[in-house]
């Protein structure tokens, strides 16, 4: 299905005491049925919040928003979310974590269950279900996380820099697990992110933002094969062009 | 580290010390001061009045806390969660709390009379307001992740109450309930010197009229030593409900 995801002049203004923050205007875009779409730029762009108003847990001040053809009026049940603090319930197990979307869908506690384990197992979490967050790792947490999002089958997988605050090697491995689990399950993937690096090796396309107020200054296809090779000619080209089209003054990994 | 905690037990012994050095020297007369073993004595010749009137106070504050924890938990977990009832509590609470339950001995032998009841409508106003104060505060502390989490669920209100709002407020709720039962036995042993027949303030009151020292004395002992029991409990309970916890907080108290 085309135009999964459609963001029509949307703007966002935060009332705050003295001056309200304009945190988007004039969003446009539409996101195509299994499009895997970074949204690229430095912090305080208003990347997560365009998620947010994406995941329905904020309101335009202007525009339109619709996902799976139906205008926003809450947090829709085709779409997920991924935060980057992953947001987990620290007193509950693994498993329970895993399961809670599915309870909150009123799914029968057998198949909660027998779901919450096949993803477990997809995110390699096996023998982990009965821990609780404080005794995982970071980026166990993260995949907790995911596997969280992928149980109640989301045509909208919405992410907040989700592997923002890992070690270089474990988001590499992140990366390539989110990779193969999307090419499966085809799911529309909205992601955000502020490293150059990250958006290329992972989206068709790249939305850059820039800031005050956040608007989207680009919007750049990425036709190179995957896996992606970093080193290769045509990627650093791109990284080039999106650090021209940021401001960056110099790679802001 | 046993000889460290050993270290908190020397003031203890030098009060027990001065104690006897004071009856040798006859600073007071034996009929005021008794000897240390005429004390010990009383655990056996009087034990079933002892235990009969600590079983009294104890019941009392078990009945008197448990009506506060019935309705300052769902309570708070409410004012809490719902920002007009909060708008409508606020001040009332505020007012309330700083009366002294004792004070409202007379206003209540007046409306209730002699007996459980006023006791226990005393010990439920002591423990109520840390018990409705500490659940409001831990309601607030939550994580706003983790109810975006939840909204994004689309999960139904009742369910974020009981698996999210509550746990998350259980560690303050437990801070609340300690500071609640000592409240509580600091409030029955009052109030049994004026506004009943039974129990430890009655018993040691009692006993000030018959020139029992000895029972006075034995009675503070047990009035103490349950005190730091149920207090001990309270802990114990708090680590055992709240072990998810384990690893998070620097230190566990
Ligand atoms: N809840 C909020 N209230 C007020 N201002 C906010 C809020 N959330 C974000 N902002 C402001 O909106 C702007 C965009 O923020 P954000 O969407 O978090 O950017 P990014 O995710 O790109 O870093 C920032 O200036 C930020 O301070
Ligand atoms: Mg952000």
């Amino acid at each position: 299905m085309n135009r999964f995801i459609e963001c029509a002049g949307v703007g966002k203004i935060y009332p705050v005491k003295t001056e309200s923050v304009e945190a988007l205007r004039g969003i446009d875009f539409t996101c195509d049925s299994g499009d895997f779409v970074c949204l690229l730029g430095r912090s305080g762009c208003g990347k997560s919040t365009l998620l947010q108003l994406v995941a329905g847990l904020e309101e335009p001040t202007a525009g339109n928003i619709a996902v799976a053809g139906k205008t926003l009026d809450g947090p829709s049940p085709a779409a997920a979310i991924v935060f980057q603090d992953h947001g987990l319930f620290p007193w509950m197990t693994v498993r329970k974590n895993v399961e809670f979307n599915m309870k909150a869908r009123g799914v029968a506690a057998g198949e909660r269950t027998a779901t919450a384990a096949q993803f477990i197992e997809m995110t390699g979490l096996t023998g982990f279900g009965d821990r609780y967050p404080h005794e995982l790792s970071g980026g166990m947490r993260q995949r907790v996380g995911i596997a969280r999002a992928l149980t109640t089958g989301p045509r909208a997988l919405l992410m907040d820099e989700p592997f923002g605050a890992l070690d270089a090697q474990t988001r590499g491995k992140l990366q390539d697990e989110l990779l193969s689990i999307w090419e499966k399950q085809r799911t529309t993937v909205l992601f955000v992110t502020h490293s150059i690096d990250e958006a290329l090796l992972l989206a068709d396309r790249i939305l850059v933002f820039t800031p005050r107020p956040g608007r989207i200054a680009a919007d750049i296809k990425v036709d190179l094969p995957r896996p992606r090779a970093p080193q290769s000619e045509a990627f650093s080209a791109l990284a080039r062009e999106l650090r021209g089209l940021i401001g960056a003054d110099r790679d802001f990994d | 580290m046993r000889l460290q905690r050993a270290l908190g037990l020397l003031p203890l012994a030098l009060l027990l010390l001065a104690w006897h050095l004071a009856v040798q020297a006859k600073v007071y007369p034996p009929v005021l001061l008794p000897p240390i073993a005429k004390v010990l004595a009383v655990f056996v010749d009087d034990l079933p009045t002892v235990v009969d009137h600590a079983l009294s106070s104890i019941g009392r504050v078990i009945a008197g806390i448990s009506c506060s924890f019935a309705v300052a938990v769902p309570l708070g977990l409410m004012i809490g969660r719902y920002r007009w009832l909060d708008l409508l509590t606020d001040w009332s609470i505020q007012i309330f709390r700083s009366v002294p339950p004792i004070s409202l001995i007379p206003l209540a032998i007046l409306f209730l009379g002699i007996g459980d009841k006023p006791a226990i409508s005393l010990i439920f106003l002591s423990g109520l307001w840390p018990l409705l104060i500490n659940t409001i505060f831990g309601v607030r502390g939550i994580e706003r992740t983790l109810i975006k989490v939840a909204r994004a669920a689309r999960a139904a209100e009742f369910l974020v109450m009981k698996d999210i709002i509550l746990p998350a407020a259980l560690p303050a709720i437990f801070t609340g309930l300690r500071l609640a039962v000592g409240a509580g036995w600091l409030t029955v042993v009052t109030a049994e010197m004026i506004a009943v027949k039974s129990g430890l303030g009655y018993m040691i009151l009692n006993a000030q009229l018959t020139f029992r020292s000895d029972l006075i004395i034995a009675g503070i002992i047990v009035i103490g030593a349950i005190g730091l029991l149920a207090d001990q409990l309270v802990r114990l309970a708090r680590s055992y409900v709240c072990r998810w916890q384990e690893g998070l907080t620097a230190s566990p108290e």
